[in-house]
């Protein structure tokens, strides 16, 4: 990962004003901006090179956000920042846990907007797999959709869970520590401090574990981390 | 076949036709017998006529004179006979084509005791029964058009219970709603009024019977049960009306309300988006005069905080109509409430208000949706500022009871407090008191702020009021203690 070359963006939105402030702001942190009005204009920016990361509008005329994500994705995987008017409490952006990696709901705050481009191209070296993980008989995981299946039955998985598990799943049978848990989970959060990690690693537990007690996929290493383990299910 | 068929039918005609019969030869009989003894007798008066003057030549004209006259008058007689026999019959006649027509007349009077007689005492009887009946019916359909829905259920019932004892005779008459198997109904008693009941229906579901009794000295036919069941079909009918009238006025009347409420909401909405709207602009305006770089900052700063606020109340409109689409679905994570709160207070820009925090949550931590827990304490907080006084102080108290696993945050301040009219409403949505008690937020922050609490699991309810305090309320929420014990 090449940390001199700085990285591209491509913003694609049809508000003309948001697309002018946005990149200057972007480019004032040292980021490199492509902008599109529309779904046709961004694919024929893609036909010119690929940026590092896209952030895109939902709704949009001429071919609309959600289908050029997916056009996008078929074709490379491509992270993608939805930011929309229209937020996560929404039917429609459950499509989008396919495709997006991340959502920013518009009217945006610009820090935090720029905290979650980082989270997005720092977690680019963690490579995990657009498909499934089985571990054992009673668990797979399904980090792209956010979801696992637990004793043959679907769990949905919170955002903040689903990014703790990812580098647990990239780094298999590797204890993973604690602060870097807390920083791939709450990287945008001041006050998260390691209880932040102890607590949701027990409630995830509860979810993906057929016998909380008796953990044999989420292991706790004492004192220093984590551990995600493949398992036949026998603890 | 063919030519024996009709020959088979007629007998039975001729024979029905005879049924009228004996009388009419009856009286034939006596006016036939009448022309020929009458002829008799002259003839007999004129042998001993000619007995007595023995004159030959006259005997055969006074003969021919004899049978004559004679003749005359048996024909004459003959006819009386036949007229005074079909009069009656006429009139008979008429009368039962006006029955049949379902219009009968007066009753008709003939003197004796024969056939003719007991025919038109028949066609009285019957005559009077259809009229009876037709009297019934009428009476039945004036009173059923009657039967307004407006009326109300009990009133209706009272009238039918009424209409059917004057219609039909009965006395004790009663409309008892609900399952008719669960109604009892008494047994006949020899000698007493005897019971007689019609199942009150509507559109194939029993509401109900109508019950009565009939007085001993009345009779109680097929046609009178029949009548009985029509009318309380009837009844059912309009006492099914009622109860949709009901419903549909009370709709109407529900619909307006919200109407109402809705059209003053929108008032207040628009006027609080127009507030910090129009701040906006005036500082922008003031922006491109000013100079000096240390007012400019403040100028900045102030638009900055208002776009916020816009921000906020659109969001807190956009949830509502999430919750009504019931298409909020919390994503809940782990949350140090201590920290939380005081950098919602510190968005809150209130630099004019004291604000005290104590956290006793001893490391436990929240369990909540991070934005939706960040949109209510604004609202709370913003509702303590807003309603706190001038100079009030705004205290957040957060405990934890591990008896229960609950974080419960508790928000006082210093102001009235909330009036005891408004407690019970305070959480609905679009209640008038909550539209006029706002002062700039959309009136909706307790009513948005309980329901996304209760989608993640969590409560919020208003304190009792206090003494040296104002309003406190307390969001509760899951609570996890700190640490791992896997």
């Amino acid at each position: 990962m090449s940390e001199h070359r700085p990285r591209r963006i491509l913003l694609v939105d049809d508000d003309a004003s948001l697309l002018v402030v946005l990149s200057e702001q972007l480019r004032d942190d040292g980021y490199e901006v492509a902008t599109a009005r529309d779904g046709l204009e961004a694919l024929r920016r893609l036909e010119a090179g690929w940026p590092d990361l896209i952030l895109l509008d939902l709704m949009m005329p001429r071919v609309d956000g959600l289908a050029l994500a997916r056009r996008i994705k078929a074709e490379a995987d491509l992270p993608i920042i939805v930011l929309s008017a229209i937020d996560t409490a929404d039917s429609k952006a459950r499509l989008l846990d396919e495709v997006a990696e991340d959502y920013v709901s518009k009217p945006y705050h610009y820090p935090e907007l720029r905290a979650r481009i980082q989270r997005v191209l720092r977690r680019l070296g963690d490579r995990i797999p657009r498909r499934s993980l089985v571990l054992g008989p009673n668990l797979t995981l399904d980090l792209h959709k956010r979801s696992a299946t637990v004793a043959g039955a679907e769990v949905r998985l919170t955002p903040t869970e689903s990014r703790l598990l990812q580098p647990l799943a990239a780094n298999l049978g590797e204890i993973v520590s604690t602060e870097t848990l807390l920083s791939r989970g709450w990287a945008d959060t001041e006050e998260a401090d390691p209880s932040y990690v102890w607590v949701s690693m027990r409630r995830l537990r509860q979810k993906i574990e057929v016998d909380p007690d008796r953990p044999v996929h989420l292991v706790t290493v004492r004192g220093v981390g984590y551990r995600l383990v493949a398992s036949d299910g026998d603890a | 076949m063919p030519e024996r068929s009709p020959g088979g039918e007629d007998t039975p005609g001729r024979s029905s036709a005879g049924g009228t019969g004996p009388s009419l030869r009856v009286l034939l009989t006596a006016g036939l017998l009448a022309a020929a003894v009458l002829p008799l007798a002259v003839f007999g008066g004129i042998l001993v006529a000619a007995r007595l003057y023995t004159d030959d030549r006259i005997v055969v004209p006074l003969l021919i004179a004899a049978v004559v006259v004679a003749a005359f008058f048996g024909l004459v007689m003959a006819a009386v006979a036949i007229a005074g026999l079909t009069a009656p019959l006429r009139r008979i006649t008429t009368a039962v084509e006006r029955v049949a027509a379902g219009e009968p007349g007066p009753p008709i009077h003939l003197p004796g005791d024969d056939e003719l007689a007991r025919l038109a005492e028949s066609h009285n009887r019957i005559a009077a029964e259809v009229q009876r009946r037709n009297r019934e019916l009428g009476t039945l359909l004036l009173a059923i058009a009657g039967y307004s829905p407006a009326l109300g259920l009990r009133a209706l019932a009272s009238q039918a219970e009424s209409d059917a004892c004057s219609i039909y005779g009965l006395i004790d008459c009663n409309v008892q709603l609900g399952d008719p198997a669960e109604i009892l109904l008494e047994e006949a008693v020899p000698g007493d009024p005897r019971p007689v009941k019609a199942e009150i229906r509507a559109g194939g579901e029993t509401l109900g019977v109508l019950t009565g009794h009939l007085p001993a000295t009345r009779a109680w036919e097929r046609a009178n049960q029949d009548l009985l069941d029509l009318f309380a079909s009837e009844v059912g009918v309009a006492l099914r009306n009622v109860e949709l009238f009901g419903q549909i006025e009370s709709q109407n009347a529900r619909l307006l309300e919200l109407d109402a409420a809705k059209d003053e909401f929108l008032r207040g909405v628009s006027h609080n988006l127009q507030t910090p709207l129009t701040s906006i602009r005036a500082y922008v305006e003031q922006l491109q005069a000013a100079s000096d770089e240390a007012a400019r900052d403040r100028r900045l700063q102030i638009v900055g905080e208002q776009a916020d606020r816009l921000t906020r109340l659109v969001r807190q409109l956009l949830t509502v109509t999430r919750l009504e689409a019931g298409a909020l679905r919390p994503e809940v994570e782990v949350i140090a409430m201590g920290p939380r709160v005081r950098r919602a207070w510190e968005g809150l820009n209130a630099a004019g208000t004291a604000f005290e925090l104590r956290d006793e949550s001893r490391g436990w931590l929240g369990v909540a949706d991070p934005d939706q827990i960040d949109q209510v304490l604004w609202a709370l907080l913003d509702n303590a500022v807003k309603y706190g006084g001038r100079d009030g102080k705004v205290e957040v108290e957060i405990n934890v009871d591990d008896t229960i696993d609950r974080l419960h945050v508790t928000i006082v301040d210093h102001g009235p407090g909330v009036p005891e009219a408004d407690r019970a409403r305070l959480f609905t949505r679009f209640s008038r008191g909550a539209a006029l008690t706002s002062g700039d937020g959309t009136g909706l922050g307790l009513y948005v702020s309980r329901q996304l609490l209760l989608t993640m699991g969590g409560e919020l309810w208003l304190e009792p009021a206090g003494e040296g305090r104002g309003a406190a309320f307390t969001l509760s929420l899951q609570g996890e203690p700190p640490g791992d014990d896997g």
